[in-house]
């Protein structure tokens, strides 16, 4: 059965285009243009992963109530924003709604295809059991790659998509400096300085919530970030 | 002209008010002259009229009855009204001669003397004045030969006669008197009278009354006499016998007849009484003065000096504005006159002088004249400094509006306080028309300044449709020929892409310095990673560092201080020739530590001082391919801001590049 990807974007070429582009990847794909449409039909059926735009036609913010709604609905829907805005504050606020990525529409259709296989690669992961060679142990950081999934203390660091593959870049080889282009490539992402710093500082946010003391990603001014264990 | 200097001349034309008053003085001065000399025309006139038919005060001449004045010869009883040859008539005198036969305490006056003769040889002068009871004689006579008396001999005896002075004159009850002075030396003479006893023998006593003293002269002699008045009425004369040896016949000439000695003429003269009636009108400052109607002076009384020492006593100041005041030729004294006529109110007998030092009414003058010009000069002073604290301040108020008004352009944001915007006159409406303005200056700046953001978001989504279009157009089934323009289209698309991702740069810089945290960190590790860094990302450039021994401790973001030096750098490498050394330098003063980027290669141009570091300004013909707005150095500016600093740009020596600083504070 395949798998059915529901597109809400209120732009109707983008709309299509992601849709053409989702279909030629053997996905099933739904498009709505708002979200009274799109809530209607997940009310009936949940698709398997939800590509959601934040304003949708009247709604500037109609995305983020879209994905608050559908979190309601499943825990583990993965649901990805993608839009114009790329400010600090409606990445923050969408990840905080349980996004698991949030993206720009900077992103190229191949980058957003891979992100999609990605996660859902995560899912099937996740109803695996655990495949232990899998997973990436550096110190207390434990990275499982399938499951997309970081650990630090035995303790789930919940990490968005582009925030997992960072770490898992850097982590991979510690010590090593990773520049931002690295990081971006990692990422299947094109960010600008910027975003790639807020990315870091999310990152250090959330394992420091766990640990106070966590200081395994350093800043190498001028040229990136390493891992230190 | 500064408005300071404007308004203190402005202030200085309130000196118009003592030039005013000073006009106002002299008014003032002009009819205080006037009423002054009305009221002194009015006091002569009174005392005038007091004198009235008074010829016994002026002339020693029994007043004639009230009827006389049908007399049929009008002037008979006016004798002293004519001027008779033989008459003589004697100055009124200022101070007492000294009886010493010198006639230099005489006043000199020509035209006083009297002078009789008989030939050429034979020829006398006379002087004659009066002063308080007496009346002084000053004969100069003419004598080749001067001969004394024998002395020791009997006066009355011819053969011991030398040359003798007759004085001859009416006594009060008109009688004639006669009395002779014979000299026996020089000095002192004495008078004797010729008295007949009882028996008809003759004598000459002393007449002690009579005082004289005898000089001689070139050409003759000098005698000097004094006889009380009272002695004397109407007729008076002298003659002069001359000997040529002791016992001859004489020569006699002079005023009286030769042969029974009788008055020839009449001594015209005041009564003594005449000068204490004028000095009870006496008072300090005026002199009152009697003459015949010819203007001889009969009497008078002088207080007119009582009244000086002004000056002495006037205050420095007070002579000062005089000077000011004071019209050259104004007169110092006032005079009136006013006849004195006989009881027929027709003859006139005399006039009545009357002079008055200008020093009171001067006085007067002086004293308004110093209140008042004190009074204004003390209100232009207030004034002009009034005026000139004014400009003061309102050139305080308008410096403060034009620093307000440069400075608020600089900045990020408007000033919120926009000075003297509360003020209610005309400043403070140019100073609210400045804040509007500037703050839709302000306001159109920040659309500015967000217009890349917004233009960036809008572009987005038309520009995704086409980036996706054309990815999916590249997973279909394309003729060769048409991938090239697919080829193109896309790298086109990409280029947009970048461009936008820089236009919303700038935007991103600002959120990530409102979401900033401060910490405190050393710059110096900073900056060194990131000039290695700088050396690996642009190896045809070289860079050196000049930093300091010890550690910089800075509270900020090291993130974005290593965003603004890549924003620097870019800027060096950009303006820099290949191969160039870019210095990268860390100073510290005594408030901030100072990040230097030096580079060689083009002097920045004058006109672009101040505005480098704006949003959306750019001087470069940029020939790259990358797209630049003009951010890199607001980017700077905003960052240095955020530490408390500010960013600038100067030209190296000569010219041979430039060098952007920034000052963090520490």
């Amino acid at each position: 059965m395949k798998r059915l990807v529901a597109i809400v974007e209120d732009e109707p070429a983008i709309r299509d285009n992601y849709a053409a582009a989702f279909l030629r990847e053997g996905y099933a794909v739904r498009t709505y243009a708002n979200r009274a449409q799109a809530m209607s039909a997940f009310a009936a059926r949940l698709p398997d992963l939800a590509v959601i735009d934040i304003s949708l036609e009247d709604e500037p913010e109609g995305g983020f109530e879209l994905c608050r709604q559908l979190r309601a609905l499943s825990a583990e829907l993965p649901i990805i924003f993608l839009t114009a805005r790329d400010s600090e504050l409606d990445a923050v606020s969408g990840l905080r709604l349980g996004a698991d990525d949030f993206l720009t529409k900077d992103l190229s259709l191949a980058h957003l295809i891979a992100r999609v296989n990605a996660l859902f690669r995560r899912v099937e992961a996740l109803r695996r059991p655990n495949a232990p060679e899998e997973i990436v142990r550096r110190g207390a950081l434990a990275l499982d790659a399938e499951r997309m999934q970081a650990q630090w203390d035995g303790q789930v660091v919940l990490l968005s998509l582009t925030e997992f593959w960072i770490v898992h870049a850097l982590a991979r080889h510690p010590g090593h400096v990773r520049n931002r282009q690295q990081l971006m490539d990692a990422a299947n992402v094109v960010l600008d300085d910027n975003t790639i710093t807020s990315h870091v500082k999310r990152i250090r946010r959330k394992f420091q919530s766990i640990d106070p003391k966590f200081d395994a990603v350093q800043t190498v001014y001028g040229m990136g970030y390493r891992w230190v264990e | 002209m500064s408005l300071r200097l404007k308004l203190l001349l402005l202030g200085l034309a309130t000196l118009v008010l003592p030039w005013g008053g000073c006009q106002y003085a002299r008014e003032m001065e002009s009819a205080l002259r006037e009423g002054e000399e009305n009221s002194l025309q009015a006091v002569s006139q009174t005392i005038a009229a007091s004198l009235q038919g008074r010829t016994d005060l002026l002339y020693r001449e029994a007043p004639r009855p009230a009827d006389a004045a049908d007399a049929p010869d009008e002037n008979a009883g006016h004798a002293f009204l004519q001027s008779g040859p033989y008459d003589l008539r004697p100055l009124a005198l200022t101070a007492a001669p000294l009886l010493d036969g010198y006639s230099d305490d005489w006043p000199h006056d020509p035209s006083a003397w009297a002078y009789f003769e008989k030939d050429d040889r034979h020829r006398f002068g006379i002087l004659t004045g009066v002063y308080e009871r007496m009346l002084y004689v000053l004969l100069e006579v003419r004598d080749e030969h001067p001969l004394f008396d024998a002395p020791g001999t009997n006066p009355l005896d011819p053969g011991s006669f030398g040359d003798r002075v007759w004085l001859g004159f009416q006594d009060s009850q008109g009688e004639e008197r006669q009395v002779f002075l014979a000299a026996t030396g020089p000095g002192a003479v004495t008078a004797r009278r010729i008295e007949t006893g009882e028996y008809g023998q003759q004598s000459a006593p002393i007449e002690p009354r009579i005082h004289g003293a005898w000089q001689p002269m070139s050409h003759g002699y000098r005698m000097e006499l004094r006889v009380p008045l009272s002695m004397l009425g109407n007729g008076f004369g002298v003659l002069v016998d001359d000997r040529d040896a002791r016992g001859a016949e004489p020569v006699s000439y002079g005023t009286l007849r030769s042969d029974d000695l009788h008055t020839l003429g009449r001594l015209i003269v005041a009564a003594p009484e005449l000068s204490s009636y004028l000095a009870q009108f006496m008072q300090p400052g005026l002199k009152l003065a009697v003459t015949t109607p010819s203007g001889r002076v009969l009497a008078r009384a002088d207080a007119l000096a009582q009244l000086t020492g002004l000056g002495s006593e006037t205050p420095v100041l007070a002579r000062l504005y005089r000077r000011f005041v004071d019209r050259p030729g104004t007169r110092a004294l006032l005079e009136s006159s006013a006849p004195i006529y006989d009881r027929d109110h027709k003859t006139l007998i005399g006039k009545l002088e009357v002079t008055q030092t200008a020093n009171r009414w001067i006085r007067l003058r002086d004293h308004a004249l110093m209140r008042m010009l004190n009074f204004s000069l003390s209100t232009s002073a207030v004034a002009v400094s009034l005026m000139f604290a004014f400009a003061a301040w309102l050139a305080l108020r308008l410096s403060r509006l034009r620093q307000a008004s440069e400075s608020a352009l600089t900045r990020t944001g408007l000033v919120t306080s926009f000075p003297e915007t509360d003020a209610r006159d005309e400043l403070g409406d140019v100073a609210r028309g400045f804040s509007t303005l500037l703050q839709r200056l302000n306001e159109y700046t920040s659309y500015l300044r967000t217009l890349a953001g917004k233009l960036a978001h809008e572009i987005r989504t038309p520009l995704t449709i086409v980036r996706s279009s054309l990815e999916n157009l590249e997973s279909e089934q394309v003729p060769p020929a048409a991938r090239t323009y697919l080829e193109r289209a896309r790298q086109g698309s990409e280029r947009l892409n970048a461009i936008l991702i820089a236009m919303g740069a700038a935007t991103r810089v600002e959120e990530a310095i409102g979401s900033a945290e401060r910490v405190s960190f050393d710059l110096l590790p900073v900056l060194q990673s990131a000039v290695a860094a700088y050396r690996g990302a642009f190896p045809e450039r070289a860079f050196r560092t000049e930093l300091p021994a010890e550690a910089v401790v800075i509270r900020g973001a090291p993130d974005l201080i290593v965003q603004m030096l890549d924003k620097l750098i870019d800027n060096a490498v950009d303006f820099s020739p290949g191969g160039a050394l870019i210095t990268v330098r860390l100073r510290l003063d005594a408030q901030a530590a100072l990040i230097e980027v030096d580079n060689p290669g083009p002097a920045l141009p004058v006109q672009v001082e101040g505005r480098l570091f704006e949003s959306l300004w750019q001087s470069r013909a940029g020939t790259d391919s990358r797209p630049h707005f003009g951010l890199g150095l607001y980017i700077v500016r905003l960052i240095a801001e955020f530490h408390g600093g500010e960013a600038s740009a100067v030209n190296l020596p000569e010219g041979s590049g430039a060098r952007f600083v920034v000052r963090l504070s520490r």
